[in-house]
């Protein structure tokens, strides 16, 4: 396989002529998204954990838990951190080394689009007010990388955390323990929220870009909706967009994101609580 | 902190009824798994779940070496990276690579170094990733095993392949294939990996305590489970291509 | 339409009566009969010269007394007289990068690079560009190149004087493992041929597993790409070209083309 950061005239004009009739070249519409595949549960070592492959992208995340302080200005919270991390066997894009711009903002783009709205319930995450809280990791690691890792990563981390299972504590005399149960996906999340990353190249917009689309779009920008509520955006590149544009993409949005979570049935990836 | 559940070392690690705590005879290696191809954009790529370990490994290479001074003149090089995942581990375990995934890197790269033609591409480099997504015992081994696949499946030419695997002491009894708590509570543990074309080891360390003994029946216990790690090797392998040929044997009238 | 020169001394390798249908794999032993048969490409005689072994996974290939391994799997080595996709992926004022899709780039210089019926008669010593036009390429661009040089020690050199070759201006890209490049062209040229005519696309196939494709609509190229992209999967099987026949014309009607 052979990507390199240019890609060729030839190919960019390719795109470009067949977006602008409609076509794309994995004979989807502009508004449609690949094949996508959602497996749970998958690691014995993490307490939950999801493998989401979108076309050929793929991306595995877990979740594994702590337990410590809250943050002084959230006392009776628990603490949901997301990291992502762009392996280098992926692509030959990614370099080896810490996190960087890409894997952030992966990372940020999903905490927002999954966190905000009150989706993850961290007032549930608390053993003791002031005292001691769970600290969730969903950590995501992207194993193929072509095109969208935000969508894919969005419903990896999503169901990762519906498909968990946490032990349960509490404190007894200033001891922690195991209540004997655990937290479930339902303790966990409450809304589904699903992110959907459009590209924009010239005056056309469509959803869930390709390798080839991603490397030559000009914009993208990604909307993560519940079934009733836009809880974030993010407008990233240097293209710009219309109200009108914005607008009419959040209303999409909303359509797909209903069409998609009824086909994903997400809470079927909870597991039982003993 | 402690987590509200904790790690637990079982007092014994074996059963009443004489076998290991996961069901099996004392030369019975785990279930394994494996299959090539799985990362569309390496050069070659392999998958393997090994009992409750899962881990992939690709390849990319011939390529510019980077950082650009390690590049050497008269003959390429071949580097492993050897990686766990947080969520891979008991305890999460910190994303950054630690001492221990340094340190297994460098054995398997010397461990596969053997059996590549390095001197026929100067000044590039061959890079192995390996990424354990779940870690249950034996992870240097079964990650030397999926890096020989993914190197095959990427077509780069080998005097032959690799297979791992790693023999021990628990309870007093010698045992094939420890998984992770038997690794953790037992006595001895001695990973090794085969070169096959010379029938060497390219891999070998041992931690704990054995007699003269032990170790030679050890190390022959593990010629034995190394031949069963081959034979999946190769069936994962070649099963890429005979599948489709069975199809067309069906097929034809 | 244009028609490229096929390589008929491309044979095609894997439909060849002497290539055996049994997959090997790196460090199986191919024949201990060490007095009769000698290794060729792909193989290697041990260190006790008792055996052959395969180096490479691919088809075991019997050829007079030369045991052979036909790769399914690697990469492309550049080598003089192949023709090559090359993407222009940096210039300077004299040389042009090109990725093609090799270990090392290639550099097309701008003596090779001369516009086509541009040439002026040499004026005796004179090397003075002023004779000569070179054209003028982009990041960016693809180019159907020969390869003039390629050795160890230096990167590869191209050129894109010659019949077929030069800039392409619109079309696609796609690539593919460099071994499956002679079954994607076929025995004197029937899979390529048979591709043509029934996808009604132009094709041009290079060594460095890149072909460029141009078709009437993109229903066409799409059902080339699949049928590519099957060839590749299933390069090893015999019968291949009856299968791709009956594969695309049942795919035209499933796709309601014509």
């Amino acid at each position: 396989m052979n990507i390199r950061r240019v890609i060729s005239t030839i190919e960019k004009k390719y795109i470009i002529e067949n977006l602008k009739k409609g076509e794309r070249i994995d004979d989807r519409g502009l508004w449609e998204y690949r094949k996508m595949n959602i497996a749970h549960d998958i690691i014995a070592s993490a307490e939950g954990s999801a493998e989401v492959t979108l076309g050929e992208t793929r991306i595995m995340t877990g979740v594994k838990y702590d337990v410590g302080e809250p943050f002084p200005d959230i006392p009776d919270e628990g603490v949901c951190t997301i990291m992502a991390e762009l392996l280098p066997l992926a692509s030959p894009l990614f370099e080896r080394g810490p996190p960087d711009e890409q894997s952030i903002e992966l990372a940020r783009v999903v905490d927002r689009g999954i966190r905000h709205a009150d989706c993850i319930q961290t007032k549930k995450l608390c053993i003791q007010e002031n005292k001691l809280v769970y600290i969730l990791f969903v950590d995501m690691y992207v194993m193929n990388y072509a095109g969208n890792l935000i969508d894919a990563g969005g419903i990896s981390a999503l169901t990762a955390l519906i498909s968990s299972r946490i032990p349960e504590g509490e404190l007894k005399d200033g001891n922690l323990e195991w209540t004997g149960k655990y937290l479930t996906g339902k303790d966990i999340v409450k809304e589904l929220p699903l992110i959907l990353t459009y590209g924009k190249i010239g005056d056309i917009i469509f959803l869930d870009p390709n390798l080839p689309e991603e490397l030559v779009s000009e914009g993208r920008i990604s909307i993560s909706v519940t079934k009733d509520k836009i809880v974030s955006i993010q407008k990233s590149g240097p293209a710009t967009f219309s109200i009108e544009e914005i607008q009419e993409l959040t209303k999409r949005s909303m359509e797909i994101g209903k069409n998609i979570r009824e086909k994903l049935n997400l809470w079927q990836y909870k597991v039982s609580n003993d | 902190m402690p987590l509200i559940i904790n790690d637990v070392y079982p007092k014994k690690l074996f059963r009443e009824d004489g076998k290991r705590l996961d069901g099996r005879e004392n030369n019975e290696i785990r279930p394994i798994k494996m299959k090539v191809g799985v990362i569309s954009n390496a050069d070659g790529s392999a998958y393997l779940e090994w009992g409750n370990n899962k881990i992939y490994a690709a390849v990319y290479g011939p390529r510019e070496v980077h950082p650009h001074h390690l590049a050497k003149p008269d003959k390429g090089i071949l580097r492993v990276f050897y990686r766990m995942a947080t969520f891979s581990v008991f305890e999460r375990k910190r994303p950054a690579p630690g001492r221990r995934e340094k340190e297994i890197s460098m054995i398997i790269t010397d461990c596969l170094e053997p059996v590549l033609f390095l001197e026929l591409y100067p000044g590039t480099a061959f890079e192995v990733f390996i990424e354990v997504m779940d870690a249950d015992g034996g992870t240097r081994c079964a990650s030397t095993t999926v890096a020989a696949l993914a190197l095959a499946d990427a077509g780069v030419p080998m005097r032959s392949l690799v297979s791992a695997v790693a023999v021990g002491k628990i309870d007093g009894q010698l045992i094939t294939d420890l998984s992770g708590i038997e690794d953790k509570a037992g006595e001895a543990d001695l990973p090794c990996a085969i070169t096959w074309f010379n029938e060497e080891l390219s891999l070998l360390q041992f931690d704990g305590d054995m007699d003269l003994d032990e170790l030679n029946e050890s190390l022959a216990n593990a010629k034995t489970a190394l031949n069963e790690i081959l034979q999946i090797q190769l069936k994962a392998l070649k099963s890429k291509y005979t599948t489709i040929l069975e199809e067309q044997e069906g097929g034809e009238s | 339409m244009e028609n490229e020169e096929l390589e008929s001394e491309e044979l095609d390798e894997f439909e060849s009566e002497e290539t055996d249908r049994e997959i090997v794999v790196p460090g199986e032993v191919l024949t201990e009969d060490v007095e009769h048969f000698i290794p060729g490409r792909g193989t290697l005689l041990n260190k006790n010269k008792t055996k052959i072994i395969a180096l490479n996974i691919g088809l075991k290939q019997i050829k007079k007394n030369y045991i052979n391994v036909i790769p399914l799997r690697g990469f492309y080595t550049p080598k003089p007289g192949d023709k090559v996709i090359a993407l222009v992926i940096d210039k300077n004022p004299v040389k042009y990068k090109c990725d093609i899709n090799a270990k090392d780039l290639a550099v097309l210089k701008p003596r090779n690079a001369i516009k086509r019926g541009r040439i002026k008669s040499f004026r005796g010593g004179s090397q003075g560009s002023s004779n000569m036009e070179s054209e003028e390429f982009e990041v960016g661009d693809i180019l159907i190149a020969k390869i003039i040089s390629a050795d160890r020690l230096n990167m590869p050199e191209l050129t894109i004087v010659g019949k077929y070759l030069g800039k392409r201006v619109n079309g696609i890209v796609i690539t593919i493992d460099p071994p499956k490049i002679p079954r994607v062209i076929g025995r004197n040229g029937s899979m390529i041929k048979l591709l043509k005519n029934l996808t009604k696309c132009n094709i041009f196939v290079t060594q460095n597993g890149r072909i460029w494709i141009k078709g009437e609509n993109i229903a066409y190229e799409r059902l080339l790409f699949d049928a590519i992209k099957k060839i590749e999967n299933e390069a090893h099987t015999v019968g291949l070209t009856d299968r791709m026949s009956h594969y695309i014309e049942s795919e035209k009607q499933k796709r309601g083309i014509k």
